[in-house]
């Protein structure tokens, strides 16, 4: 039972809060001219409206707001034990964008943040700038890490940005992450292969019933296909798996429906991994009350939530055997407890 | 329940009619109740709003579907035509904002407001009135942002001396549909319903109690997990509970995982 209807109550960004130093920022105006239907109301500072108390996310996910704002510290922070670095030297995630577009019920984010809304930095040249200094070694940097910045590209065009930053800097790497099927962005950028789009697909049930608002499995794929086709390097997660009783069914199809569309040999790895949630961030998703996903009894070890042994090792070693078919062992990657 | 504040017996007026309140003495304050309403006249000014709204609340504590709404006339700028109802997206109060969220879609102008102390004939480039600012701080311990609506409705032009009784009541009673669409919508909003309705919450109670504090979390986790999992299934019946500490145990892991399956 859902507390509301995941219908959007109001159109999407109905209101526009403006930081008053950005207001004459060429982006502002741009964004303003997207939504000029929008209210404009003028703000001090971010944190006046997105970190108010009293905020409720689950009311908001049905009518997300929009926060224009310039980003003072830092943007880069080092990645986290959640996430896979690949084994470059240095590991980052740029977090240019807070909140999300869409509404996954698994999402951390519920947890890490007071509100739904999204809060845009339009001064991404810092982030440049702070991570300039640290591009004489081999680095990778998540640029989609708290959010889809794909998903929002038409409005941002950061991932434009970043891409034409990177192709300046042969050490530099980006992952970005997505369930967008947005590729139209990508049409006109020439592929690079230090960047690697990492598509996260859920069986069209997990889709429906856990990912709100996100495209379709039909509309990724056909995004992934098309993103091979232009060039660019692909690594697809399956991640997080949702365990549910048709497990055994539901995802050993998504793979087999994957690969007979998708040439194996096309993809980087496919990443695979169960679903693991701070203990905190769990914590704040049960206070929620939106999802079964919050109240599974899983285990925790180490302020990390995961489930039980037997069955991560189970959810695994399946989605192992099945991915085995297509992929060799060492293009399948498997996030595992440490 | 919606609450609805004003703060003027003359603001009150046409809601107390439109809305067939009839007077309740409970508290030191003018107050009418229906079965869907009650309203509160707090008074003119912050200390009063303030003290009003929250002896309001602390006297009955609003449940999670609850919403206020704040009903006045404002003074505004002449781009605000005299009689337009406005609904208010932002509140200042000297250095201080507070910021209601609007989660539904409406046709009213919405506005920032500025919340003054005084009566005010001095042009401003903001509407101006005397009590939101108060009303928001005394209720946002109570309510979700989005639980909360400001409407103000343009009296006059900085010329408070022109505002009457008889006016204010006939501003109010002139934008009573758009009040009802106001309420109508975020009643809608604040909508949430139970995961258990009261006899399953009795129910639960009952069981719980035979386990320990973190048992009982654990069992009302998969509880919640069940009822969100498979909304149109029933809970399952409320098992026979043994005397042993072992056997209980036993039978809360059993229950765990048949709710968890
Ligand atoms: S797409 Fe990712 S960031 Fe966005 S809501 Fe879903 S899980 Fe969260």
């Amino acid at each position: 039972m859902k507390p509301s209807s995941k219908h959007l109550l109001t159109r999407l960004f109905s209101h526009l809060y403006i930081e008053r130093s950005i207001l004459d920022h060429p982006k502002t105006h741009k964004i303003r001219a997207k939504f000029s239907e929008s209210q404009v109301i003028v703000i001090d500072h971010y944190k006046e409206v997105f970190n108010r108390s009293s905020q409720s996310f689950a009311a908001q996910s049905n009518s997300k707001k929009l926060i224009l704002a310039r980003k003072e510290g830092k943007f880069l922070h080092e990645g986290s034990q959640y996430s896979d670095g690949f084994e470059h030297e240095q590991f980052f995630y740029a977090s240019s964008v807070m909140g999300c577009l869409y509404d996954c019920d698994y999402c951390y984010l519920q947890g890490l943040y007071p509100s739904a809304n999204t809060v845009l930095f339009i001064n991404l040249e810092d982030a440049f700038e702070q991570l300039r200094p640290y591009l004489g070694k081999d680095t990778l940097v998540a640029t989609s890490y708290d959010t889809d910045t794909l998903a929002i590209e038409s409005l941002t065009h950061q991932t434009r940005e970043w891409l034409e930053f990177a192709a300046e800097y042969e050490q530099l790497h980006l992952e970005i992450r997505t369930k967008s099927a947005n590729i139209n962005a990508l049409k006109s950028i020439t592929p690079n292969s230090r960047v690697t789009l990492a598509w996260t697909l859920s069986p069209q049930e997990i889709i429906d019933r856990y990912e709100h608002t996100t495209p379709s499995l039909e509309k990724r794929l056909n995004a992934v296909i098309e993103a091979i086709a232009l060039g660019w390097k692909v690594r697809l997660c399956i991640d997080p798996v949702i365990y549910t009783e048709n497990f055994d069914i539901l995802y050993p199809t998504l793979i087999d429906r994957i690969f007979s569309l998708i040439d194996p040999k096309a993809i980087e790895h496919l990443t695979l991994g169960s679903f693991r949630m701070s203990q905190n961030h769990l914590r704040a998703l049960k206070k929620l009350r939106r999802s079964d996903v919050a109240f599974y009894p899983y285990a925790v070890s180490h302020d990390m939530a995961t489930y039980p042994e037997s069955i991560e090792t189970y959810i695994l070693e399946q989605l192992g055997i099945k991915a085995d078919e297509y992929l060799p062992q060492e293009r399948i990657r498997t996030w595992q407890r440490q | 329940m919606i609450y609805i504040i004003t703060a003027l017996d003359a603001e009150a007026r046409a809601l107390i009619d439109h809305y067939h309140l009839t007077r309740d003495f409970t508290l030191p304050y003018t107050l009418y109740k229906n079965e869907r309403m009650v309203l509160l006249v707090s008074g003119m000014g912050k200390t009063n709003a303030l003290m009003a709204v929250s002896a309001l609340l602390g006297w009955r504590i609003p449940n999670p579907a609850d919403c206020l709404i704040n009903i006045g006339v404002c003074g505004a700028p002449d781009a605000y035509p005299i009689g337009e109802a406005l609904l208010i997206h932002q509140i200042f109060e000297g250095d201080r904002r507070y910021y209601p969220d609007i989660l539904y879609p409406h046709s009213l102008r919405e506005s920032s407001i500025k919340c003054v102390d005084g009566v005010q004939s001095v042009l401003d480039e903001y509407p101006v009135d005397m009590e939101s600012s108060a009303m928001f701080q005394a209720s946002a311990r109570f309510f979700k942002l989005h639980q909360m609506a400001f409407v103000k409705i343009v009296s006059d032009h900085f010329t408070p001396e022109t505002v009457t009784k008889e006016r204010v009541i006939e501003l109010i009673r002139s934008n009573l549909h758009n009040v009802d669409k106001v309420c109508a919508a975020v009643e809608k909003v604040s909508l949430s319903d139970p995961l258990f309705d009261q006899t399953e919450q009795e129910e639960i109670g009952r069981l719980k109690s035979h386990f320990t504090k973190a048992q009982a979390s654990a069992l009302d986790d998969a509880l919640s997990y069940f009822r969100l999992k498979y909304p149109q299934k029933r809970l399952p019946s409320y098992p026979d509970i043994p005397d042993s500490k072992r056997e209980r145990s036993q039978l809360l892991e059993a229950l765990i995982k048949t709710l968890t399956h």
